[in-house]
């Protein structure tokens, strides 16, 4: 293998335990072709041979394309991405499963690995011998092993399975047991993949608690994994993959919320572009969202000035038109009931804009001197009504704004609601 | 197994060379001595779960060679020819033999596939799974052997005191097995059209060792230059003779074996990094 206990050279003076430095890696899509990539590359290195590794061949492409980033003792950074982008690739090359097409990886310590549970578990044989062979595996001694043997037992909680076959086990206890080896082998660095989501929620939390704990005693985690929240909880930094690039890295909530973003966006971008090309006939143009400048905007702070343009162009006359809007909050906890409830409606002819004949292009304005909606984002969606309340056309979830807290406020609430406080005179 | 405390992982390009490799490689196989006896424990206890026979299954399958010898033999389909110790023990022993080197290639050019799921995951010396597929051949011998001496007692024939010098003489053999199995171990994973035609391979070679009959005359040329006879039949010679006939074969043929292990655990070693992503 050609890892290579080389002097300490730049890692010994910092407290930087992993890193990453330009790192791709390359797969093949055709399996002939892997075949024949993997022969002459085994072959080649088997000899000694440089193997032309930076460049692609036919049908060969980037997993992982140059990846940058550094992990320092007791930190913890969250590997997020959509299915393919290359998480447990980079996972695998910082185990040393797979080594590096380009670039360089450093790692000092013990490395612990939990890319996928049970590999190296023999399904005949019981969860105790089990512990035994998973241990070797992953480099302890039986010594060792025997030492924390009640501890692992303990940690992992399944009972008297512990005497059964391990093919008899749930995909939970797989994972508990797994789990409860891997933290045991004492590592530096503890690499975890996408798995602990079959465990239970308590097991899930058990875990979680676990990982903090060893983060405070200085063991350096690479998390990958779907749950924002827990990545929240446990990752100072976050590194965002998307199709084998390196997106986004910094601190995890400015990276979850970009990930978040480009998710939503792309399911926005879907569905508008579907309405646009679907109405041609549309009554209503354009919405405008302004702030009191007249600029357009997308994100408010709380108790700004909001103005909503409604812009149409009307062939027919119509009589007794309405407008209407409705804002949906993105966080499914704040629906009311369903996900069709929005949390504010407002609507032209009930809140008294009674117009009686419209025609032609023109626009008309919703406007709200302070904006004081909870924070978040919204998606709004906009109906347009003729005689009174019969609904011409509706364009749901049209597209989005965001409300912020407005700067000095406490942060820490849904709500800032504008207000003064006042003395009574004592008596 | 300490795992050194500062690595790199490039694409290969600054590699060691000479003695470093040979160093890397011992220093790996020492550290790696725990998990082969795990991992030949637990395939040891693994195999034959669920089976009825278990470990019998290691003497059923050569009885079953011999008698069918054996009768052909008493029908005159097949000439066997004289041999200097009762049939049955001489089979006996040229099979055991056979199936340690047959049993080893086979076992170890499968071990790495096999272990896929584990090689994929999970980082270890992987030099450890074919090590371990040997420990199970050699196994299998042991349990062979206790049948043998039951032979001797059977038929009341004293060995000659060559025997004390048997197991020694199984060594070369041993490193060749190894060596093969490390090369076709990693041949199998890209092409796993290996692990049949060497099965294939194998069973048409032991008809052309003297395994199951003695050098024939008609095509003795055949068996004098197939390189594993010399391997195969000293360790007979031994037990019948005390001594063995053809010494000059032997001697080459172990300098070889070694030879062959050592390029072949070489290749190993250089060529496991590339094997997960093949897998």
């Amino acid at each position: 293998m050609n890892k290579e206990p080389t002097k300490p050279s730049t890692l010994s003076s910092t407290d930087v335990v992993v890193k990453v430095d330009g790192v791709s890696k390359k797969f093949c899509k055709s399996l002939k072709n892997s075949m024949l990539y993997g022969a002459t590359d085994i072959i080649k290195s088997s000899f000694g041979i440089k193997t032309k590794s930076d460049k692609l061949r036919k049908d060969e492409f980037w997993a992982l394309d140059d990846i940058s980033f550094e992990l320092k003792k007791g930190e913890a950074l969250g590997i997020i991405g959509p299915n393919g982008s290359g998480k447990t690739t980079m996972l695998k090359m910082l185990n040393g499963i797979f080594m590096p097409d380009k670039g360089k990886i450093e790692m000092k310590g013990k490395v612990g690995a939990l890319i996928e549970l049970g590999s190296g578990f023999h399904s005949m044989l019981t969860g105790r011998e089990n512990i035994y062979i998973n241990g070797a595996i992953l480099g302890m001694s039986k010594k060792e092993i025997d030492k924390k043997f009640d501890s692992i037992v303990e940690f992992a909680d399944i009972g008297d399975f512990l005497d059964a076959p391990v093919k008899h086990y749930s995909s939970g206890m797989f994972v508990r047991l797994g789990f409860a080896i891997a933290i045991h082998s004492e590592p530096d660095v503890l690499l975890i993949d996408e798995i602990l989501a079959v465990g239970d929620m308590n097991f899930q939390a058990k875990c979680y608690t676990k990982m903090a704990e060893l983060i405070k005693k200085g063991i350096s985690i690479v998390l990958v994994t779907h749950n924002r929240y827990s990545i929240q909880e446990i990752c100072n930094r976050c590194l965002y993959l998307k199709m084998g690039k390196q997106k986004d890295t910094g601190e995890t909530y400015k990276v979850v919320n970009s990930y978040l973003s480009d998710v939503e966006s792309a399911m926005l971008k879907e569905k508008n572009q579907k309405e646009l090309s679907e109405k041609k006939d549309s009554l209503i143009t354009k919405i405008e969202i302004l702030d009191i400048n007249n600029n357009v905007r997308n994100n408010f702070q709380t108790g700004e000035f909001i103005r909503i343009r409604f812009h149409y162009g009307i062939k027919e006359p119509i009589k007794q038109p309405g407008f209407a809007i409705t804002f949906l909050h993105n966080d499914k906890r704040y629906h009311l009931s369903s996900s069709s409830d929005y949390i504010f409606h407002a609507h032209s002819y009930f809140d008294g804009c009674k117009i009686e004949n419209i025609e032609g292009k023109g626009y008309i304005d919703l406007v709200f001197q302070h904006i004081y909606l909870p924070i978040g984002k919204y998606k709004y969606s906009i109906y347009f009504y003729i005689d009174n309340s019969f609904l011409r056309e509706k364009h749901e979830d049209l597209g989005e704004i965001e409300i912020s807290w407005s700067e000095g406020s406490s942060k820490r609430t849904l709500f800032d609601l504008p207000r003064k406080w006042e003395l009574g005179d004592g008596k | 197994m300490n795992q050194p405390s500062y690595v790199v992982y490039t694409s290969g390009k600054s590699r060691k060379k000479g003695i470093e490799i040979w160093k890397d490689m011992c220093l790996e196989l020492i550290r790696s001595r725990e998990l082969i006896s795990r991992l030949f424990i637990r395939d040891l206890i693994g195999r034959y779960k669920q089976s009825l026979f278990g470990h019998l299954w290691v003497v059923i399958n050569p009885f079953v060679a011999i008698g069918t010898f054996i009768l052909l033999n008493r029908a005159g389909i097949l000439n066997i020819g004289h041999t200097d110790i009762p049939y049955p023990l001489f089979a006996l022993i040229g099979l055991s033999v056979w199936q340690l080197f047959s049993g080893g290639v086979m076992i170890a050019s499968h071990s790495i596939l096999s272990a896929g799921g584990m090689i994929s995951k999970i980082n270890f010396p992987r030099e450890a799974l074919v090590f371990s597929a040997m420990g199970q051949v050699i196994f299998d011998f042991l349990v062979r052997f206790c049948l043998i001496v039951l032979f001797f007692i059977i038929f009341k024939f004293v060995p000659s005191w060559g025997i004390l010098l048997f197991p020694f003489a199984l060594i070369p053999l041993i490193f060749l097995t190894l060596g093969l199995g490390m090369l076709l171990s990693i041949v199998n994973t890209v092409i796993r059209d290996t692990a049949n035609i060497v099965s294939i391979f194998i069973t048409f070679l032991m008809f052309l060792t003297p395994v199951l009959y003695p050098v024939p005359l008609r095509f003795s040329r055949v068996f004098k230059f197939n390189p594993l006879s010399p391997l195969i039949t000293a360790p007979r010679d031994l037990i019948a003779y005390g001594y063995i006939k053809e010494p000059t074969g032997f001697w080459i043929m172990s300098v070889v074996s070694v030879l062959i292990f050592l390029v072949c655990w070489q290749i190993f070693h250089l060529a496991e990094t590339k094997l997960p992503e093949r897998l």
